[in-house]
């Protein structure tokens, strides 16, 4: 046993070599953060207890059939705008529980974005950076991770479920990799130990003891690694009971929708209740070459009520204000619609859905040209979504981290918050 | 009434312009040799087709002012005059063709293409204008909230039946315009089809998701007595997604249509016997892409299908062979679709929905 304090308590000895290392001489070691994610930092980002919930549209969301309608022109489609509660909003039919909540939401709709397809886009929207660089980026659960999770808890700090990012943690290592569920929010089948409580107890003391042997001889960090993400697969599991939504899901399945992604998303919110900071849904079918108009009408039937309940019960809970919730895919897709009645991947412009934590409800940014073809007014980059978002989260979007001697910052150069959207 | 050997050679008589948007629906007013299509934007055109087979393309006659949405179904009554439609703006509405027009209005028929060409461009071809008169629909019946996704006419002319994205299927007294019983289905309504003796329907079912386990595909025959399931062939159809269905004139075949966008040659045609159980029939080849539409002959040995691959199939059903292929697929990797086909009441026409945006008539000659 370790009779000195704990890595988690103070700047450790290799991260202080690595850091003077970088600063002084500038040679090649990844410091993974060590240095920058100081106890203070953390700590005062903690008290704020920002937490955020990605609400992912895997294959990428039309918007001109869901947030900026085109009725009545070529590129409109078969679905009609409806009235919100905030005057002047309107958004598509298939989404009337979530027009209740327009005060809440703030609208962009001039996204224009430089990656076209799944895995660039994938990567782009979950990291700001284009996937052809050489940096590994992390993604924002992974950067939300490290900034407002909390190192000593049972439970990760950045959970998803169902298709969604495929950045992971990059260059800020491996303790803030996505702790990963099935698309249905279920824990795997091995989290149930086949033996009893007692005999796992056990168990895991010889393993301790074992293990503590074996480190008097074996210094090597991937030794101390392995310990560690151990230790912490058995905290999980003393806490997995939050995991578990089967008793109070059927009081709020029909408010959330008895779908997959209904329940993923409450259970997201009992997992922000619990202090986790990053959550990740992803919500499937949305990569509408054909069918485009049936695929997402039925998406949205999933969606609406989902997302809807999400965020009255983050509201009526106090939760909301401290919540960022994020709407948002790869791409959007084409106002122009194709002979499969299909439409296809568009980045030109597109829209983006921020809620909660941070931002300033009720309103639209940016706007787009009578068929949705071309950004009008105030067009927004990956990197000024992220500045905003991370913004909005307390986390400076300039954060410095190196990879070796390279610095790496939060945000790619030139990206601006976006201050029309902040609260 | 066409010798069988005729319906191998068809010709193409006509093809009328209506490129506003793609054609959804058409039919033919009863025995007459009138014509009615609908659009996705829910325009509906009606034409009075020449005598003469080598006459000139005629233009529309009629324009139906009313539907906000895509027209899904367009069904009409035997003596010609009453036409009825289905559409995305939740209704069905019912047209008297031989009620005074309310105005005229003139119509470029090629609006579409020429704007296309002149973007490209390219030469610009001559516009096709016509002058209509304009009439509203005398009734409208709002008994769905969501897209009414098909519909169909009984034999007798006494009953609708709709089905809609709202998951309720409806069925009507036609004459009445009245609702007389309706039920709901576990998804949205998608193809409906009711047999000749007025018991008996087909619903297919879909909830178009691919990974949430909420999705969904079901084919049941309902007792139209009671609103109650007869058999459920959602088994035979796992995961299939039928989206046409006609019954035989005579009622002893229903065939099914596998729609949706399928991989390859898989939008099969099935052929079953609605009062007996027992495994679908299989036509092949299926169309590539997937099926848009069924429509029995009225001889009720010959069956059209149409599909997303620009081709109608005509198939002897008793021998299950392609009598005739009409059209060739075209464009390139994806074609076009032909939305919906009727034939004429003496079967010596057949009339295609072409998404391209015109409607095309096709004579059956010995």
């Amino acid at each position: 046993m370790n009779p000195f304090c704990s890595k988690r308590e103070h700047i450790s000895r290799r991260a202080f070599l690595k850091g003077s290392l970088c600063t002084a001489g500038g040679l090649v070691v990844a410091n993974w953060g060590g240095l920058v994610h100081s106890p203070t930092i953390a700590a005062d980002v903690e008290r704020r207890g920002k937490r955020c919930i990605l609400l992912w549209m895997n294959g990428g969301a039309s918007q001109i059939d869901t947030f900026d309608l085109k009725p009545g022109r070529p590129t409109g489609g078969p679905f009609r705008p409806i009235a919100t509660r905030v005057p002047g909003i309107q958004i598509c039919e298939y989404l009337p529980r979530l027009a209740q909540h327009t005060d809440k939401l703030a609208v962009i709709r001039s996204m224009r974005t430089e990656s076209p397809d799944h895995p660039d886009g994938i990567y782009h929207m979950h990291t700001c950076y284009k996937m052809a660089e050489r940096t590994p980026h992390p993604e924002i659960g992974a950067m939300v991770a490290k900034y407002l999770g909390r190192i000593d808890a049972d439970l990760p700090s950045f959970v998803r479920m169902g298709p969604t990012g495929n950045a992971g943690a990059g260059y800020l290592g491996p303790q803030y990799e996505p702790f990963s569920l099935g698309r249905d929010g279920k824990l795997s089948y091995f989290t149930t130990p086949y033996v009893d409580a007692a005999a796992e107890q056990r168990r895991g003391d010889l393993w301790r003891l074992l293990e503590t042997e074996f480190a008097r001889d074996h210094h090597a960090e991937p030794f101390a690694s392995h310990r560690l993400a151990k230790e912490r697969a058995w905290r999980l599991l003393r806490a997995k009971s939050i995991f578990d939504t089967s008793k109070d899901w059927p009081e709020v399945c029909e408010r959330y929708g008895n779908t997959d992604f209904g329940r993923c998303c409450f259970l997201a919110r009992k997992l922000v209740e619990a202090g986790v900071a990053f959550v990740e849904v992803g919500q499937d079918n949305y990569d509408s070459h054909a069918d485009n108009f049936v695929c997402h009408k039925a998406n949205m039937q999933v969606l609406d009520p989902a997302w809807s309940a999400l965020l009255e019960d983050l509201d009526a809970r106090g939760l909301l204000q401290d919540t960022l919730v994020i709407w948002m895919g790869e791409v959007g897709r084409t106002p122009y619609i194709n002979n499969r009645a299909g439409r296809d991947h568009y980045i030109r412009a597109w829209t983006i859905v921020l809620a909660g934590g941070g931002i300033k409800g009720g309103q639209v940014y940016g706007a787009t040209d009578a068929d949705g073809k071309e950004v009008k007014d105030n067009p927004v980059s990956e990197g000024d979504l992220f500045a905003t978002i991370y913004t909005a989260l307390g986390i400076n979007p300039r954060t410095k981290h190196y990879v070796g001697t390279r610095p790496v910052w939060a945000t790619p150069e030139g990206s601006r918050p976006i201050r029309e959207l902040l609260a | 009434m066409p010798e069988p050997a005729a319906l191998g050679q068809a010709k193409l008589l006509w093809t009328l312009p209506f490129d506003a948007d793609w054609v959804t629906a058409v039919c033919f007013l009863g025995s007459t040799r009138r014509l009615a299509a609908g659009n996705n934007l829910g325009q509906v055109l009606i034409w009075d087709l020449p005598e003469q087979p080598d006459a000139p393309p005629p233009l529309p006659r009629r324009r139906l002012d009313g539907h906000t949405n895509a027209i899904s179904r367009l069904v009409a009554t035997a003596d010609g005059r009453w036409l009825i439609s289905a559409s995305y703006d939740h209704t069905i509405r019912y047209w008297d063709t031989q009620a005074s027009p309310q105005g005229q209005e003139t119509l470029t028929l090629n609006a579409r293409a020429r704007e296309e060409a002149g973007r490209r461009g390219g030469k610009v071809p001559p516009a096709v204008e016509a002058t209509v008169n304009v009439q509203p629909a005398t009734q409208v019946l709002r008994g769905h909230r969501d897209w009414v996704s098909d519909l169909a006419l009984s034999r007798d002319e006494q009953l609708l039946l709709s089905g809609g994205d709202d998951g309720w299927v409806v069925l009507w007294d036609r004459p009445a315009a009245k609702e007389q019983r309706r039920w709901q289905l576990p998804a949205w309504a998608y193809a409906v089809a009711l047999s000749p003796d007025n018991r008996q329907a087909l619903v297919s079912e879909r909830r178009p998701l691919v990974f949430d386990s909420s999705r969904h595909a079901g084919v049941r025959l309902w007792d139209v007595t009671s609103g109650t399931v007869q058999r459920d062939l959602s088994s035979d159809f796992k995961g299939i997604y039928i989206s046409a269905a006609d019954y035989s004139p005579d009622g002893k075949l229903l065939a099914l249509g596998r729609g949706g966008e399928v991989d390859g040659f898989n939008g099969k045609v099935f052929l079953l016997d609605p009062a007996s159980p027992g495994k679908p029939r299989e036509l092949s080849p299926g169309h590539q892409y997937g099926i848009t539409d069924l429509a029995f002959h009225p001889d009720g040995r010959h069956l059209a299908s149409s599909g997303r691959d620009t081709v109608v199939r005509l198939w002897d059903t008793a021998a299950a062979k392609v009598v005739q292929e009409i059209g060739k697929p075209r464009g390139s990797q994806f074609k076009d679709w032909i939305h919906a086909i009727a034939f004429s009441a003496d079967g010596r026409w057949l009339a295609t929905a072409d998404m391209a945006g015109a409607v095309q008539v096709w004579a059956f000659s010995a």
